[in-house]
């Protein structure tokens, strides 16, 4: 598994990883959240063996092994869906999974059952033959996905898969990870977009500047970092939003004072967490 | 108005923030203009040397004053070597001409209502603008020489004596033989002729009305060795020399293009090592240029009637050649770090070396050090072996050199490449 021991990077003054430490658990989806710059990139970089460390180390072990990310048996077990798209545009996404299942050692009929598994996986069967420049960015997405697993790797790093693709495609990306999930997978899956660490992550890791702010489940970053819901009610006056851990309690008092004509209580979620420990200013 | 400054005043700004844009507007230009500048400045100082061998097969007082006239006329710089070996010279293209001196010159130059001087002109069938000032230098001397005799009353007489001795050998007397001694007399008083009737500025130069004070048999080195000419067989090893600054600089568009697309870093992630990688690149490239030469030559031999001197030391040529620009491509690839930076640099560096090697300018032209200079160009040595294996009829150890450059040049970019090669991915 992947193990992250006290992992700093500093690119010139800048302090891109500080000093960030987790351990991946057996088939877990493990979320990388953060804000621009938070360091989400720097730290697959390292664990793909991309970026070297500064200090600390990072490394591939369990019982059995323990391997540098640089290792070539550790490259067979890890597969990477860089943030770009990263594929060859003039020839087919067949061929573009066939390459690359050539270079983690696939041949023959193995070859050809993964691409065809692939392909299915990415729902691309269909238009496996045609050249990825004819693809809409969504299917590019699938296939950069898919040509992450061709090797069928036991660890799969996804940095921020759904940026910039529509509705529909990121919710069939979702449901990519989720059966990689059920498959066995364990994947790192970094993204800026709370919904998705709250739908897809078992375990969620908030990084800012570098840091690690908080490491959990999300139900238990939620309560241990989320504070009060908001109840918001609407009454004669207009529209009014009140902070509470008991939003039962604080509406009976609302309606005491005044007839409530509508209400809705929000509770803490992931975003609230995320700006609670990042904070509001903007980054750049 | 003030919308349309600021528009212009932004790309301005942009053209200078980028520096290949920056250096495409300054510093090619610049470089052009020394280039030429320099070319030029060595012709302003007088007619630029052309070297030549000379063989005097006459070997007599008369050929022997024409070579001298020719050391002193400035324009040529003449060796004089056996006539083998002078052949062999501009056969491997180390002279673009060699003059011989046919036999009976000396006698022709001195009696010029006899005969006319014949010179041979061996040419090496890429420095044709060479030979055309070659041509133009011997006429001139031919004319001086031709100016000198006319203007030398006893010259003429002695030789008026002897014609005139021959003429009457021949029996029986006849009125043609009889027209020719009334003219051979009124030879002598042809400048007095001129001057009376006010001729001499006219005729200042002239040869006389002798018609061409020389005659020159212009021939190309492989005719002589090869049977008939093909200008294609020049064209062709130019033209694959362009296949392969094309092939290199597209190439080391590659790794560029791997890194903006992101597929560098999916390379660099599977089990591969960067070796691996770079010998990936330079196998690609090295099998592009070879293949895309080779068909060139095919194309040449089958269509074009193109007879290689020795298919053997053609396939080490296109090898060599390759070999080389697979080392300029991975200088390239270092070079340039995105897909525009990649393709300005490649071509900003290709064309000088080009210029440099006498692909696009006559080296002639050149002032000494700038030839000199050339001996770097991979461009040179490329043409040279391939010509060697094309036209010229090098032989195997004639072949050594240029193949040995080539492959040096090679070894030496791509290590130099590979070492410095950013392995960034983005």
């Amino acid at each position: 598994m992947l193990v992250f021991d006290h992992v700093s990077k500093c690119f010139g003054d800048l302090r891109a990883v500080d000093d960030l430490s987790f351990e991946l658990e057996a088939g877990e989806v493990f979320g990388l959240l953060g804000p621009n710059g938070a360091g989400k990139t720097t730290a697959i970089n390292m664990a793909v063996g991309l970026l070297e460390p500064d200090e600390g180390v990072v490394r591939f072990a369990d019982e059995a092994f323990d391997r540098d990310p640089r290792d070539a048996e550790n490259r067979r077990s890890l597969g990477l869906a860089p943030q770009s798209i990263a594929l060859y545009e003039q020839i087919s996404g067949a061929d573009n999974l066939r390459f690359f299942g050539r270079l983690h050692g696939l041949r023959g009929s193995d070859l050809e059952e993964r691409v065809a598994a692939c392909l299915d996986f990415a729902d691309l069967t269909d238009v496996g033959k045609k050249v990825v420049s004819k693809y809409s960015g969504g299917m590019q997405r699938r296939l950069n996905l898919a040509v992450a697993i061709i090797h069928d790797p036991e660890l799969v790093l996804l940095d921020e898969p759904t940026v910039g693709v529509d509705p529909q495609s990121r919710n069939a990306i979702f449901e990519r990870v989720e059966q990689l999930r059920d498959g066995g997978k364990q994947v790192v899956y970094t993204t800026h977009y709370m919904e998705e660490a709250q739908r897809l992550c078992d375990r969620v890791a908030i990084l800012d500047r570098g840091r690690l702010m908080a490491l959990d489940t999300v139900p238990a970053l939620i309560e241990a970092h989320g504070g009060p819901g908001n109840l918001v009610v609407r009454t004669g006056d207009g529209e009014s939003r009140h902070e509470t851990t008991d939003p039962l309690g604080t509406l009976a008092e609302l309606q005491a004072r005044q007839a409530v004509d509508h209400f809705q209580y929000l509770p803490p979620d992931l975003e609230t967490v995320f700006l609670n420990l990042t904070g509001r200013a903007l980054r750049d | 108005m003030n919308k349309i400054v600021a528009m212009a005043a932004k790309d301005i700004h942009i053209l200078f923030r980028d520096k290949l844009g920056f250096f495409f507007t300054i510093f090619f230009p610049l470089m052009m203009a020394i280039f030429f500048g320099a070319m030029f400045a060595g012709l302003s100082r007088g007619p630029a040397s052309i070297p030549i061998v000379l063989v005097d097969a006459d070997r007599t007082a008369g050929s022997a004053r024409f070579v001298e006239r020719l050391e002193t006329a400035g324009g040529l710089a003449i060796e004089r070597i056996p006539g083998d070996q002078a052949l062999e010279q501009v056969r491997r293209g180390q002279t673009a001409v060699l003059v011989t001196l046919r036999p009976g010159f000396g006698a022709a130059l001195d009696n010029p209502f006899v005969a006319t001087p014949e010179v041979e002109m061996s040419v090496d069938p890429t420095q044709f603008a060479a030979a055309g000032m070659v041509r133009g230098v011997l006429l001139e001397a031919a004319g001086a020489e031709l100016q000198a005799f006319m203007g030398d009353p006893s010259r003429m007489s002695a030789t008026n004596e002897q014609n005139r001795r021959l003429i009457e050998q021949v029996t029986p007397p006849s009125t043609a033989r009889d027209d020719l001694l009334t003219v051979l007399d009124q030879i002598p008083r042809i400048p007095a002729l001129i001057d009376e009737a006010g001729l001499g500025s006219v005729t200042a130069g002239a040869t006389g009305g002798f018609g061409p004070p020389l005659e020159i048999e212009q021939t190309q080195v492989q005719a002589q060795r090869r049977g008939p000419t093909n200008s294609y067989a020049t064209s062709f090893a130019q033209a694959m020399l362009w296949t392969l600054i094309g092939g290199s600089v597209s190439f080391s568009m590659s790794i560029a293009i791997e890194r903006s697309r992101g597929t560098l870093m999916r390379l660099l992630v599977a089990p591969i090592t960067a070796r691996q990688l770079l010998a990936a690149k330079g196998l690609a490239c090295l099998g592009a240029t070879l293949f895309t030469s080779s068909a060139l030559i095919t194309l040449g031999i089958t269509v074009f009637d193109v007879t290689p001197t020795s298919y053997p030391l053609l396939a080490l040529a296109l090898l060599c050649g390759s070999i080389c620009f697979c080392g300029i491509m991975m200088v390239l690839s270092v070079i340039g770090k995105t897909e525009q930076a990649a393709a300005g640099v490649g071509w900003g560096i290709a064309l000088p070396f080009t210029m440099l090697g006498g692909g696009m300018v006559p080296l002639f032209l050149m002032p000494e050090w700038m030839q000199t200079l050339g001996n770097i160009s991979p461009m040179k040595w490329t043409l040279m072996a391939y010509e060697g294996a094309i036209w010229r009829g090098f032989t195997l150890s004639e072949m050594l050199l240029p193949c040995a450059v080539l492959v040096a040049i090679g070894v030496v970019a791509f290590t130099l490449g590979a070492r410095n090669l950013r392995w960034e991915t983005g």
